[in-house]
């Protein structure tokens, strides 16, 4: 097992009322699984994979990753599960804007001290599997919106993480390359990685092997 | 009309509510700035009281010193003393009859007072270090001194005395009941190379001087008729016509009528002076302004305190300085707060107001700012000033009142940092473009503040680094003064004052035996201590029967015969000076030898050197190896020592090493028994030369202090811009962390361009810092070499203490959860 999250609760305090975000949320992920999380607007997915992704903390519940009580984590072991573990694909991209696009996807093995060749290598590799040579000098203000979510993917991709969670990852891109998109995980989860994604299409969905359905944060089987 | 009384008001609305609504920043503005203005008031107030010396008195553009000008081999060409020879005063007012005064005056040390009650026994006890002037009534015409009762005429008459209302007080319990009593004074002066006694002579009070300010070099306590004693004494004392020695403390001030000027007189000065020397002289006198005479460290004066006009500068350079960092926190932060106010400006621009209204709006807001941190500046400068009057031994006051300079200083201050600090920022932020700012797309429009603020980061860096390295040298300095060897011992030498008798050895004999009975390891009488500050005598003499002196002094020491085991001298060839109680034979010092031009040190034994007009005439039996026989800010200088018993003036003695406290009570009672009539005193040696540098302890505590106030508001603005910092790139920070960057990852991100700046900065100060550091050790015979680890501390602390500023908000910047930052917008 993955990790597992037992009896999540998330709730806001919204002038005096509590607003329940995630009610009771119970899940298990096994490693090699591709998930998608499916939902409409407002239904909590994106709070459920910050969750997930250790960038959010719950009311109440527990959360397990690889056996560890994730909020009892030391920061040091939580920047080490970014480092060696964990891709993260954002809904908004956030790129840093003081980098350039080559900057961008090089930052994650800087932090994994890859060597200065064959950091040049993969981040070649990956600029050029996602069609964006062209554009690697250039700033995330000077991108369209797919071109930075290409962007963020890559940058998500390129240290080879154990497991990837995106946040609607083909949200702003053409039909073609969100299939393109998909087929790579595909493949990915074939070599072994965990997916974990949000969409709102069926057709990405159908590339999972397991499909949460979340509705007013509780989850339908 | 009624339009621009509420716009004002407006501005001053939301400049207030903008300064609440930015605590933090409105917080390490103010302070910063407060404690950059308290530095400059406090330095104004310092510099106002030391440039004030001897201003209030109303013919003060009138009055001069005259000085002796002369040729002297050790000083390297022409030298300037303030001691005159004694006839001077009045063959001045024989030749030069225009002159309105001139005040011939006596400076007296280590006075002996004894209070007499009105049957004529002795009472009570005092000792006078210094405040005992002999001078004319004449002194009263040139300097206002007002006088409480009594007259200044009196001081026609020998034997009068005029005291002050404090010594007055001290002496008798009430300065009105002092009038008409009588003070024994005991003492002694020095003539030539000699020192003698006057015998105890009982002067009448007969008037009473109001409190003397601190702003006058002339610290009176007595003041006695000129004419008294040795004043006076034509057969014994410095009556006797001697026209070609200075008189040690005599010194000269004359009044000059309106219509002559300085530079005309000092022509006719030297003419005068031309027509009086010897052949061999070579001599002159100059007159000196009574404005420059607290700022010539080189003569010195009675207060023996003098403040360079270079320090006076420094002092301003410093202040300005301190204030220009302050300012500078105040502009990198309004500058990088200006993202934040963009919304604001671009909204009033909307709205129709130009940018002279912006900028005005901002100007009030800096005032705001400014006064603030002046009114919290003058509290500063209220607590601080004690312990600046105590670490600069002054008694310094902050009174408004009495004093309109310091209204007038701080008002010029706030305009001054209001245009400094404000006009930048507020051109800055009222040319931000509405439509970027709407926007808030700020990026392009910020990077031009970006470089700026960079530079004058790296410009407050510099001055932290320059005064940090110029504390270290100037500490290196001191601490130089304080361990190098001097050739002599110090350690556990104490001197205490004594006064011969008429009997020769036997007092000294008696006191001795009785000393060395009690322990202590060796004793030997003396004029004066192996290493003087000011009281050494330089003498002229005659070697090997020449006709005329030699073309350099020498300093003259009397000392028995166990001054050289007692102080563990080196005899380098020769033999000990044989105990006599007459002179009868000379040490001299290797110096002395090299300057006659003797190669071989043996070929001055035996040689005659005469001194004091041939009063003395011995021959030269052994020479001692160099030792410092002045303070370390001069050269060593060529020195004679022979025995005398009547010019010993103290006891070094040198103290067993156990039971140190019960030997010090012992010889305080052997003291007591043998002088009844006198005050009992000691001075440990080591405390002696350790107060020669006082001015240089007293300068580097004061730069310390600078040093620290400039790192401190340094990094005040760096914290306040690295608070900044953090909350513009929490969302970098946020997805660096999810990238996998380490804290230690996120506070390198931070601290990366200050690093940088701060080795710029590093770079800039330390050829800035070695040049003006290398110009001050000029002034000082011994100096040390400035060694590189103190420029590379100096760097190392600036670096440390910013790091540690800077990191504290990264830290915080690293720690935050991420989620906070990324969340949708
Ligand atoms: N700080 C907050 N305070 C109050 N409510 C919040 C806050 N953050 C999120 N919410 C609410 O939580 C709910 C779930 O948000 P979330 O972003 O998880 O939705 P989502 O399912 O990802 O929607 P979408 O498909 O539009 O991305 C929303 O209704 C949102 O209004
Ligand atoms: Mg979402």
């Amino acid at each position: 097992m993955l990790l597992n999250l037992k009896n999540i609760y998330k709730w806001y305090n919204v002038g005096g009322n509590r607003t329940f975000i995630l009610k009771d949320i119970n899940f298990e992920v096994q490693e090699g699984e591709f998930i998608s999380i499916m939902g409409p607007s407002g239904s909590g997915k994106s709070t459920l994979l910050n969750i997930i992704g250790m960038l959010d903390e719950p009311n109440e519940g527990t959360y397990n990753f690889l056996h560890e009580n994730v909020f009892k984590l030391k920061e040091k072991q939580r920047a080490q599960l970014y480092k060696q573990y964990i891709g993260f694909v954002f809904q908004q991209y956030h790129l840093i804007d003081e980098l350039t696009v080559y900057e961008n996807i090089e930052t994650p093995l800087i932090y994994q001290d890859v060597k200065t060749s064959e950091r040049k290598a993969l981040v070649a590799d990956m600029l050029d599997r996602f069609n964006i040579v062209g554009k690697k000098d250039l700033f995330p203000n000077q991108l369209s919106g797919g071109q930075q979510q290409l962007v963020g993917i890559a940058r998500a991709l390129i240290a080879k993480p154990k497991l990837i969670l995106a946040d609607e990852p083909t949200g702003n891109l053409n039909s073609k390359q969100g299939e393109e998109i998909m087929q790579l995980f595909k493949q990915l989860n074939t070599e072994g990685v965990t997916i974990i994604q949000v969409t709102h299409s069926e057709k990405n969905a159908a590339y999972s092997s397991h499909i949460v359905n979340l509705l007013d944060g509780v989850i339908k089987r | 009309m009624k339009n621009r009384t509420v716009m004002i008001k407006n501005y001053f609305k939301t400049a207030f509510r903008n300064l609440i609504y930015n605590k933090g920043y409105a917080f390490i503005n103010i302070a910063g700035l407060a404690v950059g203005i308290a530095v400059c008031i406090l330095i104004f107030i310092i510099i106002q009281f030391q440039t004030s010396f001897d201003g209030f008195h109303a013919k003060k553009d009138r009055i001069y010193r005259v000085l002796s000008e002369s040729h002297r081999a050790d000083a390297g060409g022409i030298s300037y003393e303030k001691n005159v020879p004694f006839l001077l005063p009045d063959g001045l007012k024989t030749a030069f009859p225009q002159l309105e005064q001139v005040v011939p005056i006596y400076a007296s040390h280590n006075d002996e007072l004894q209070i007499l009650d009105d049957n004529g026994t002795p009472v009570k006890n005092f000792k006078e270090q210094n405040g005992v002037f002999y001078t004319s009534p004449t002194f009263f015409n040139v300097f206002d001194f007002p006088l409480l009762s009594g007259t200044y005429e009196s001081l026609k008459d020998p034997n009068n005395v005029l005291l002050t209302k404090e010594i007055a007080e001290t002496y008798f319990g009430d300065w009105k009941s002092a009038v008409g009593k009588t003070i024994k004074i005991t003492g002694y002066y020095s003539m030539g190379a000699g020192l003698f006694q006057f015998p105890a002579t009982p002067l009448k009070v007969s008037g009473i001087l109001a409190t003397i300010p601190p702003s006058t070099d002339f610290q009176l306590k007595l003041v006695i008729a000129y004419g008294t004693n040795f004043t006076g004494d034509k057969q014994y004392g410095f009556q006797q016509p001697n026209w070609n020695q200075s008189t040690p403390d005599f010194g000269c001030y004359v009044l000059l009528p309106p219509n002559i000027s300085a530079d005309n007189f000092n022509q006719q000065l030297k003419g005068y002076a031309s027509k009086l020397q010897s052949v061999n002289q070579k001599g002159s006198y100059i007159l000196q302004s009574i404005n420059a005479v607290h700022h010539d460290a080189q003569t010195g004066n009675y207060s023996s305190k003098t403040i360079s006009k270079e320090l006076i500068n420094v002092l301003w350079l410093i202040a300005t300085f301190i204030l220009l960092i302050a300012c500078v926190n105040f502009i990198n932060l309004s500058t990088a707060q200006a993202v934040n106010r963009a919304k604001e400006v671009g909204v009033r621009k909307v709205l129709g107001s130009n940018l002279l209204q912006l900028q005005t709006q901002f100007l009030v807001e800096t005032f705001l700012v400014v006064v603030s941190a002046v009114v919290l500046s003058i509290l500063i400068t209220v607590l601080a000033l004690p312990y600046a009057n105590q670490l600069l031994e002054l008694s310094l006051s902050f009174n408004t009142f009495s004093n309109p300079a310091i209204i007038l200083f701080i008002f010029a201050i706030t305009i001054i940092v209001t245009a400094l600090a404000g006009f930048y920022p507020s051109i800055v932020l009222s040319r931000l473009n509405p439509v970027n700012t709407l926007k808030s797309k700020l990026k392009a429009s910020t990077t031009k503040g970006v470089s700026l603020r960079r530079g004058l980061v790296v410009f407050q860096f510099v001055i932290a680094q320059v005064l940090i390295i110029g504390t270290f040298v100037i500490l290196e300095q001191m601490d130089y003064f304080m361990n190098q060897p001097l050739g002599f011992d110090k350690n556990a030498i104490v001197n205490i004052p004594y006064r011969p008798d008429s009997t020769g050895n036997n007092l000294t004999d008696y006191l001795k035996q009785k000393l060395l009975l009690n322990g202590v390891q060796a004793v030997s009488f003396n004029s004066n201590s192996p290493i003087e500050e000011n009281n050494n005598t330089f003498t002229k003499f005659k070697f090997d029967h020449a006709i005329k002196d030699a073309d350099f002094q020498a300093i003259t020491k009397f000392v028995d015969d166990d001054y050289v085991p007692t102080y563990k001298l080196q005899l380098v060839a020769g033999k000990n000076l044989k105990p006599s109680p007459f002179t009868q034979e000379f040490l001299v010092n290797e110096s002395l030898v090299k300057s006659l031009g003797i190669k071989n040190l043996e070929d001055i034994l035996n040689k005659e050197i005469s001194i004091m007009g041939g009063l003395i005439k011995c021959p030269v039996v052994g020479v001692v190896k160099d030792f410092n026989d002045r303070s370390l800010h001069h050269g060593l200088a060529p020195l004679l020592m022979a025995t005398n018993s009547t010019m010993y003036r103290q006891a070094s003695i040198k103290l067993p090493t156990v039971n140190i406290a019960s030997t010090m009570q012992t010889i305080q009672k052997i003291w007591e028994q043998t002088f009844p009539n006198y005050v009992y005193e000691y001075r440990f040696l080591d405390e002696k030369i350790a107060n020669f540098y006082n001015q240089e302890s007293q300068l580097a505590q004061l730069y310390k202090i600078c040093a620290i106030i400039a790192i401190f508001l340094s990094c005040l603005g760096l914290y306040g811009l690295a608070s900044f910092m953090a909350i513009q790139r929490i969302k970098e920070v946020g997805i660096r962390k999810v990238l996998g960057a380490s804290i230690a990852n996120i506070v390198y991100l931070f601290s990366k361009e200050f690093i940088i700046l701060i080795s710029i900065a590093f770079l800039i100060a330390t050829p800035l810092a070695s040049y003006f550091m290398n110009q001050w050790l000029q002034n000082y015979a011994y100096q040390v070499t400035i060694e590189w680890w103190v420029f590379a501390s100096a760097g190392f602390i600036a670096l440390l203490i910013a790091l540690l500023t800077v990191s504290f908000q990264a830290v915080k910047a690293a720690v935050a959860n991420p989620v906070k930052s990324l969340r949708t917008e």
